[in-house]
């Protein structure tokens, strides 16, 4: 789909889009907790797909890999832009989620995503929250290392425990994650 | 820093938690390392599993629409409408099948053209329908309703580059907010969703599109009522088709 799209196909983006909104969005929202912004992020993450499509190389990543890194590093650049970090009453701000249809998720199966939850399940919180904070949050170790009131070292050992954890919790499970 | 120093460090890059100036470090090594650049991109297709951790959410509609609009403008300058057909090539391309046939399918155009004028008095729009329809291996399809009493009609010419025009006439209008659209459909594949229009006045319309590649020729053209800003799938009984 991405080789359709960097030879400037417009339909190719579209199902592009229709495949992966509910997923990109969803992180987005979870990210930014701010509808127009993440929509926002949304529209530039997919017009940057279409400009950047050729650039995405299959030797190294599936394109579901490319689409959630560029996401998600382009929603935490608005995040540090909007100096959102202390975003007020996180719960009551979280805005409702409208209901999405069967087709949008069908792309990303509850099991791929019980898979992911049951494997940050059972991680320890020490090693879970470093990673949650540098992922969603966008925090660097340094600050993740303030936030939390624990040596920079430390946090740097828990989160690279964290990810290496999370990689073998999902091995042998990992061709789900091609898409 | 030796290399697995370097090596200890990617999983926090693929997190991008780095500390700016442990990541510029890296960022040098990687240039130099294909081992490392490996490692890097398994770690991010581990990061990327993070993110479905996050509650799916359904952006507005008009996030799509949106975002094709302004391909089609980045697309624009590409499609030139208004380049007259390429006589000459079909002239001294006379004797050819194809040329034969174009000019079979021309003539044949040709009335339908009469007709077209007759009912949109548009020379513009029915100028540019002319163009496509003489371009070699272009097409018309007809499209009409189900019920045999439906008076609407709609003609659609494509050529093999997949530029379209749809020609539409006796549409009723659409209630506020509601406009219709085109749809492509290939075999059991769900329909691909075209642009969208609204009718004049009088009932008639004319819609620039650009066929999906895989569309072209596609078994079913449909027209639809959907929401004013288009619609990803379906989501009323088809209007107008071809059969």
């Amino acid at each position: 789909m991405l080789k359709a799209i960097a030879a400037r196909d417009e339909a190719a983006l579209a199902q592009l889009y229709d495949r992966y909104r509910v997923i990109l969005f969803g992180l987005l929202m979870r990210i930014l907790n701010n509808r127009e912004e993440a929509e926002d992020v949304l529209q530039e993450v997919f017009l940057q797909v279409w400009r950047k499509a050729q650039d995405f190389d299959e030797n190294r990543g599936r394109p579901f890999t490319w689409l959630v890194t560029l996401a998600r590093s382009r929603g935490i650049d608005r995040l540090r832009t909007l100096a959102a970090r202390e975003r007020v009453a996180e719960a009551a701000a979280r805005e409702a989620v409208e209901e999405f249809s069967d087709a949008a998720t069908d792309a990303f199966k509850s099991e791929q995503r019980g898979l992911v939850n049951k494997a940050l399940a059972q991680l320890p919180d020490e090693q879970k929250r470093p990673l949650m904070l540098a992922y969603f949050d966008g925090l660097t170790q340094s600050e993740i290392a303030t936030r939390l009131g624990a040596p920079l070292g430390t946090v740097k050992t828990r989160m690279r425990s964290g990810l290496m954890n999370l990689r073998e919790q999902l091995a042998g499970k990992g061709e789900s994650f091609g898409f | 820093m030796v290399h697995d120093d370097y090596k200890e460090m990617i999983p926090a890059r693929a997190l991008s938690a780095l500390d700016a100036a442990e990541e510029r470090a890296l960022n040098e090594h990687l240039e130099n390392c294909p081992e490392c650049r490996k490692e890097l991109a398994d770690w991010q297709a581990t990061a990327a599993s993070l993110s479905l951790a996050s509650d799916p959410a359904e952006p507005s509609p008009e996030v799509r629409e949106r975002i094709l609009s302004e391909v089609r403008k980045d697309r624009a300058p590409e499609v030139i409408p208004f380049t007259p057909a390429p006589r000459r090539n079909l002239w001294t391309s006379f004797g050819s099948l194809g040329a034969i046939a174009a000019v079979v399918l021309f003539a044949a155009l040709s009335i339908g053209l009469a007709v077209l004028w007759r009912q949109n008095q548009r020379l513009k729009s029915a100028d540019e329908f002319v163009q496509l329809v003489n371009t070699p291996g272009a097409q018309v399809r007809e499209l009409r309703g189900n019920d045999p009493g439906q008076s609407a009609t709609a003609k659609l010419a494509y050529d093999r580059n997949g530029r379209a025009i749809l020609m539409a006439s006796k549409l009723p209008n659409v209630p506020q907010g509601k406009a219709y659209q085109l749809w492509f459909i290939v075999g059991d594949k769900p329909p691909v969703p075209g642009k969208t229009f609204v009718p004049d006045s009088t009932g008639n319309a004319v819609l620039n599109d650009e066929l999906p590649r895989d569309a072209v020729d596609a078994d079913v053209y449909a027209i639809t009522v959907e929401p004013a800003g288009g619609s990803s799938a379906p989501t009323s009984p088809i209007y107008l088709r071809t059969f």
